[in-house]
């Protein structure tokens, strides 16, 4: 019987030993006894098995640090810090794969596709954290800005994944020491900060500057 | 103290702090001179404080090594002048901490668990900084431990760190770059050892064994198999530190007490270890309720090698200053006096270096000493402002083993003046065979 599981193991195994994908469905299935209609059955191309696979990782992460007894202590800036340790420590048995699937994709400003299962995940996560952040006090509401505030995450997301694949320091510390300050950085800024007395300060003398003009002083 | 926001992580980011410090050590300069131009009588001890409280509020943003630096730095009351020693005496306390999934994460690293599945107890919120980590309350089978967590990276930004912090000591000791760097290299050997926590729980369970006998000193037992390479979990010891006990109006007798056992636990380490806890600074002490001292940390171990113990200490604990030839020959040794030097340097060196070591040996010429008096201090101080303004001094002299010594026994020193102890000082003398 042919299952996901197996067609998604056989083809990890294909890529990372040819480092490229199958020729063909038809070459690959055969490959594992299987038919083409075992495979499709599952998946439309050998795309969706990695975009599969990026979810299924993020899905997981997401899953099991929701059930660390810390979580519910931890404010929203500590859950995006604790979904990224457990992200980078998942992925370490799968790093073969993730260099390969990164890689293969070459560098394009875009979402890579194989991420595009991953994306919404993640970016759901993210608005979820936001808006508890939001609600407790922990992070500013601002017009416009706040609604992308998960923008700045996935470009987070983005950057500890690049910078993961090409760290070479004992025991990926250099990851961690980015993740922590990564994180930290951007949840300044989403932060009340001076920026936003200054802005309302600049809002109240141009209202009341407009007004002493109007009564004539 | 001010809450800091981030940390400046990238060298260059970190450079910019460091030049940034430069440019108000500049500012402060011409703030000086041009106050100077209207008041001629005004000391030099306003620009000292100003340049202190700027290169301090520099390197406690830095963390890590630089801290450490700080706190090095801040041992040598000898030769830095005293406004700068206040002010970094203050790096001694306070950091930012990490995140606690980072905490999380590193115990996942070192033990493929998470802290709370370790311990029956784990507080996430660390107690206090220990400069290169901070210290976690734990428990487990009803006993209660005390973790300490490095920060990442620590090791990595050390040398680097060494080499912003390079131009600030020029500045601060008047040495040049060659002269520097055999002691540079000194310091990033004794601290990235500190880096290494597996090397500090050997170090911690042979010292505390070698140092057993010695009467009220008591150590906090070390659980290897808790320990890992960025993890240290030892025993919770409860105690005051030294700022705190001074509050409470100690008797003499009780400062004695604890002075003595300073001084025992100091010079049994070098006397008969010839090696020696070489971090003194008050951080690293407890005074416990039974009126016993902790020691808590031993991250810093300076080994004491042959030829350097057995010239150094001849001076300082024989008559061998009533030799003048002899007394030459162990400054040679010391590299206090240098091949190249003339007749006049060597007497200048010789009677230089002779009062410098006599002030050092001080404590030992009779049997009891009273570190409460200011007079020793004072003259240590006015000794330090002196060499520091003399142009011979302006070039490195004596072997690299004289930084950590120094800053242990000066270290010391000072403790036990601040302890205002009187002890015995025949205790563990010199062993010269």
């Amino acid at each position: 019987m042919a299952t996901a599981a197996q067609i998604k193991k056989g083809y990890i195994d294909f890529v990372l030993t040819h480092d490229e994908k199958p020729k063909s469905v038809y070459s690959f299935v055969k490959k594992l006894k299987l038919t083409e209609a075992d495979f499709y059955a599952f998946y439309a191309s050998f795309e969706s098995i990695e975009k599969m696979i990026w979810f299924e990782l993020t899905v997981e992460t997401i899953d099991e640090i929701q059930k660390q007894e810390l979580w519910q202590q931890y404010s929203s800036r500590e859950k995006m810090l604790s979904f990224f340790y457990s992200y980078v420590e998942l992925l370490k048995s799968h790093r073969s794969f993730v260099i390969y699937s990164l890689k293969s994709h070459g560098k394009r400003l875009s979402t890579p596709e194989v991420l595009s299962g991953a994306k919404p995940i993640f970016e759901n996560f993210a608005e979820q954290l936001i808006n508890e952040g939001l609600e407790s006090g922990e992070l500013a509401e601002r017009k416009y800005f706040s609604k992308r505030y998960k923008d700045a995450l996935w470009v987070q997301y983005a950057f500890i994944l690049n910078f993961w694949i090409t760290d070479d320091s004992a025991g990926f510390e250099k990851t961690d020491e980015a993740i922590e300050k990564g994180i930290q950085v951007t949840f300044d800024l989403f932060q009340r900060s001076p920026i936003d007395n200054l802005f309302e300060y600049g809002k109240f003398l141009a209202q009341n500057g407009k007004l002493k003009e109007k009564m004539g002083f | 103290m001010k809450i800091q926001e981030s940390m400046p992580t990238t060298k260059v980011e970190r450079s910019a702090k460091f030049v940034k410090t430069g440019f108000q050590i500049g500012g402060n300069y011409i703030k000086h001179y041009s106050k100077k131009i209207f008041n001629p009588d005004l000391s030099r001890d306003e620009l000292n404080e100003d340049n202190a409280s700027d290169i301090y509020n520099s390197l406690s943003e830095l963390k890590g090594s630089a801290l450490k630096i700080a706190q090095m730095l801040s041992m040598d009351k000898n030769i830095l002048p005293r406004a700068y020693v206040d002010k970094f005496t203050q790096s001694q306390y306070n950091a930012p901490p990490l995140s606690g999934p980072l905490i999380v994460r590193t115990f996942s690293k070192s033990f493929g668990k998470s802290p709370e599945k370790i311990f029956d107890k784990f507080t996430i919120k660390s107690t206090h900084a220990a400069s290169i980590g901070q210290v976690h309350e734990a428990e487990l089978n009803g006993k209660k431990l005390a973790v300490k967590i490095q920060y990442p990276g620590v090791g990595d930004s050390i040398s680097s760190d060494l080499k912003l912090v390079k131009p600030f000591a020029f500045r601060l000791l008047g040495m040049t770059e060659k002269e520097l760097n055999i002691y540079i290299k000194e310091v990033e050997e004794r601290l990235l050892e500190e880096t290494d926590y597996e090397l500090e729980v050997r170090r911690s369970i042979q010292f505390s064994e070698a140092c057993k006998d010695l009467a009220n000193v008591v150590f906090p037992s070390y659980y290897p198999e808790l320990s890992s390479s960025r993890i240290i979990t030892m025993d919770w010891l409860e105690g005051m530190h030294l700022k705190e006990f001074l509050q409470t109006n100690p008797s003499q007798a009780l400062k004695n007490k604890i002075g003595q056992a300073l001084w025992d636990f100091y010079n049994f380490q070098q006397h008969e270890l010839r090696a020696v806890h070489a971090d003194p600074h008050p951080g690293n002490f407890l005074i416990t309720k039974d009126d016993q001292l902790g020691v808590i940390d031993f991250g810093c171990i300076k080994e004491m090698p042959t030829d350097f113990y057995h010239p150094f200490f001849s001076l300082t604990s024989t008559d061998l200053f009533e030799d003048k030839e002899a007394t030459i020959d162990a400054f040679r040794q010391l590299e206090m006096i240098l091949p190249n030097d003339n007749e006049a340097q060597i007497e200048f060196y010789y009677k230089a270096y002779k009062e410098m070591i006599s002030l050092f040996a001080k404590p030992y010429v009779n049997s009891v000493f009273d570190f409460s008096k200011k007079d020793f201090f004072d003259e240590l101080y006015a000794y330090g402002e002196k060499i520091t303004k003399m142009p011979e001094f302006k070039q490195a002299r004596g072997v690299k083993h004289f930084i950590y010594i120094n800053r242990t026994n000066f270290g010391l020193y000072n403790i036990l003046h601040e302890l205002q102890a009187t002890v015995r000082t025949d205790t563990f003398k010199p062993q010269l065979h």
